[in-house]
């Protein structure tokens, strides 16, 4: 009879490590191929899953994100793999539909570029995206602008989403907003659009000089602004065109 | 807060734009000027032809007339001053929307909400349809027929546009009468 301690005494770690080597080295060959063969079956079953529900993938925003919050978790990319969009997308023409997406994005982006300077309102963005794709689109949720938002990164365009007093915003060009211009835009949000210096000066402290120079900028030097000179209070407010509600 | 359209008691659909402060204001950067200027031109001559109007004046922004549901927007207390308006005339000007008339001044213009040749197939098409066709025509009886027809009101400068454009194509006649302009039209021999 062998005499193996039982018990936390006997626990010693070089003999555990020593014991799950060996144990390893006698898992056999016909157990590592049972294995390969399980995740072949898992796989097809998957990819069958993924053809029978493509429709609904593409259609469907929450079984979408279900659908991927369920490759997240399992550890398959949809975006992953050798080639363009991935395997997945090949299998589901996901990668169309994100490739699709991504170029209305950019769309959307470069013909609103003058108006708001570069940076637009998350809701506005999908906004106008679903008018671009029309009933047959589907629709479209923050959700699937960010995710081919990250699509785009490699295009260098320094596309990104970015939290403006906790608002989802979508910038298109590549300029960092410096502090100053994230506050005054934070202002703005809570204004309608509307800024004036004295709004700067009263609840932010900023000297007069301070709030005229980051104003300025944004209207002459990154046309992130419009100038209303008809002001009754000020005579001159700053309209943050990104931060304004417009109808549809 | 949301900016909205608006419907004017003439029955014109405002764009949100103008509902905007901001629109009404000279932008001093140029490329969001530019944004401005092509909004106005839409809106000039879409109203314009809402409302059958040719002409526009720098001094139409500050006069109360045809032009107050557009050049103002009491909701907001804002007005088009007269020197932004004069700047985007001159932009309507250089891109051919619009022309400057009388010629050599610069406050008052002729509106093209539809194109000289445009014009002249719709002056061409209403004689053929209201049977005038190879009978000489004064120019009151275009501007002036007994019934409404398109060309009712044209201006004259742009009347004579049109049959030039006509008379190219073989198309219409100038024919001088007793007390002033006449015209004929005819189907081009094929």
């Amino acid at each position: 009879m062998h005499r193996r301690g039982v018990g936390l005494a006997a626990f010693d770690r070089k003999q555990t490590t020593k014991r799950f080597e060996e144990l390893s080295n006698s898992i056999s060959q016909s157990q590592v191929t049972h294995l390969n063969n399980q995740l072949t079956q898992f796989r097809t079953a998957l990819t069958h899953f993924a053809s029978t529900h493509r429709d609904k993938i593409k259609s469907d925003p929450s079984f979408r994100h279900a659908f991927q919050q369920m490759c997240t978790s399992i550890g398959v990319d949809p975006l992953a793999g050798p080639r363009k969009g991935g395997w997945w997308a090949e299998l589901l023409g996901l990668g169309d539909w994100q490739y699709e997406l991504g170029v209305q994005i950019v769309d959307v982006c470069v013909s609103t570029r003058e108006r708001n300077g570069g940076l637009i309102e998350m809701a506005e963005l999908i906004r106008m995206v679903s008018k671009l794709r029309g009933v047959s689109g589907g629709s479209i949720t923050e959700d699937d602008i960010v995710q081919s938002i990250k699509t785009l990164e490699p295009l260098g365009a320094g596309y990104q989403v970015v939290d403006i007093s906790g608002r989802k915003m979508v910038r298109s060009v590549v300029k960092e907003l410096d502090d100053d211009q994230t506050t005054i835009l934070g202002l703005a949000q809570e204004h309608g659009g509307r800024v004036v210096e004295d709004m700067l000066i009263q609840r932010r402290q900023w000297s007069r000089e301070r709030a005229r120079t980051a104003l300025e900028n944004m209207l002459l030097r990154d046309g992130l602004c419009w100038l209303d000179d008809q002001d009754e209070e000020y005579g001159r407010a700053y309209w943050v065109t990104s931060a304004m509600k417009w109808e549809a | 807060m949301a900016l909205s359209t608006h419907t004017t008691s003439t029955g014109f659909l405002l764009p949100s734009i103008h509902s905007a402060p901001p629109f009404f204001t000279q932008q001093p950067n140029p490329a969001t000027e530019a944004i401005v200027i092509e909004q106005w031109t839409k809106l000039i001559l879409s109203y314009a032809r809402h409302r059958n109007l040719f002409y526009l004046r720098v001094e139409d922004a500050e006069t109360g007339g045809d032009w107050d549901e557009v050049l103002r927007n009491d909701r907001i207390n804002r007005r088009l001053p007269p020197t932004h308006l004069s700047s985007i005339l001159a932009g309507m000007v250089a891109k051919n929307v619009a022309t400057y008339e009388p010629a050599k001044q610069t406050r008052s213009v002729l509106l093209y909400w539809r194109l000289p040749e445009e014009w002249a197939e719709v002056l061409h098409q209403w004689a053929s349809t209201t049977g005038q066709m190879n009978t000489i025509m004064t120019f009151y009886e275009i501007t002036d027929p007994p019934v409404n027809s398109p060309l009712t009101n044209i201006p004259l400068p742009l009347l004579r546009k049109a049959i030039t454009i006509l008379a190219k194509s073989n198309r219409a006649q100038i024919i001088a009468i007793a007390d002033g302009e006449g015209v004929r039209f005819f189907t081009p021999a094929k």
